[in-house]
């Protein structure tokens, strides 16, 4: 009889212990996705192509430069105020190192293989950089002047900014240039003087999502279904495709931290 | 007496089993029967919001946060 209820227990608790053990891997899974966060799963999507690498690697050139002329200019501005060399020495160096950051992106070649990683990687040091200057500030400026020192690099204007920013414009353009025969191509219509008045900035991006829109939304409601689901098919497809080049780094950075 | 109880006892262990595996496995069956039933009422709103993410909006910025 103690042999039966000895059985039967061993029973219950193997099924518990499976039973959590299936919990515990979805959970893992998760955390795992969670390494990265939703923000840059969207934006490596589009990486897919070395035109969507490249604008994402020059968006980040960008946010960091803007970061960087900022930077410089609270240290000048610190100086000015006669700042201990101690405290301005920790700032200059959060700086370089942003400096370097800058020129390892400058350099990444967006259509590598490890284009992907490398933004992913060189925006999360970023924005530690970021944080940790922020930090360094905030131990030695008051809200105040803090506020102050906001409002005076806030106008900041750099040529360089304007012309990466100009740049990014014309590459997002022409990306969305491609989209746009590849959905004319998937509704069967081609309509290439409008998606060339795209293109020179003579039609908006939203006027142009609406006439794609327009179209579909007048066909029948099967052909309207069957490229309803080829659009998201796409976009399925590309939200796959980011989800496999975190699994892909994960695979490859295992041991060697985490980013975020 | 006893071997009855021990006999039901198992009996309620595999039936419990049996639901769970049964619910655990139609899980994904019951969701793909729902999103193909619903599928053919694709709205005007569905359609746009598919198009929009076919695009990158052209003031899309990457955030890294304030320096200061």
């Amino acid at each position: 009889m103690k042999k039966i209820w000895t059985i039967l227990i061993l029973l219950m608790m193997l099924i518990s212990i499976s039973s959590y053990a299936i919990a515990d891997d979805a959970g893992e899974d998760e955390e795992e996705q969670g390494d990265v966060d939703s923000e840059t799963q969207k934006e490596i999507g589009i990486m897919n192509t070395p035109l969507g690498a490249e604008i994402r690697l020059l968006q980040l050139k960008k946010a960091l430069l803007i970061n960087i002329l900022k930077a410089n200019m609270t240290i000048e501005v610190l100086k000015g105020l006669e700042f201990d060399e101690e405290n301005l020495t920790a700032l200059e160096e959060i700086l370089d190192q942003m400096k370097e950051l800058f020129e390892v992106i400058n350099t990444t070649d967006p259509s590598s293989e490890d284009s992907v990683q490398a933004f992913v990687e060189n925006k999360s040091l970023a924005k530690n950089l970021t944080k940790e200057f922020r930090d360094a500030i905030r131990d030695l400026l008051d809200d105040e002047d803090l506020i102050a020192l906001r409002e005076q690099i806030k106008a900041m204007i750099s040529e360089e900014v304007q012309n990466i920013g100009k740049y990014i414009h014309s590459r997002i353009r022409q990306f969305n240039r491609n989209q746009l025969y590849r959905l004319y191509g998937l509704i069967g219509e081609t309509d290439n003087s409008f998606i060339e008045q795209y293109l020179n900035g003579d039609v908006t991006l939203g006027l142009a999502k609406l006439q794609i829109c327009k179209i579909i939304n007048n066909m029948t409601k099967d052909r309207r279904y069957l490229i309803f689901s080829e659009i998201k098919e796409e976009n399925i497809k590309k939200k796959i495709n980011a989800e496999a080049f975190i699994d892909e780094m994960h695979n490859k950075g295992k041991g060697k931290g985490k980013w975020g | 007496m006893n071997k009855k109880i021990i006999s039901i006892f198992f009996l309620l262990i595999l039936m419990v089993s049996i639901a769970f595996a049964y619910i655990y496995f139609n899980q994904g069956e019951t969701n793909q029967n729902q999103y193909d039933s619903s599928g053919k009422n694709v709205n005007d709103t569905d359609v746009a919001n598919e198009i929009d993410d076919m695009f990158i909006e052209e003031d899309d910025e990457i955030e890294i946060g304030e320096i200061v």
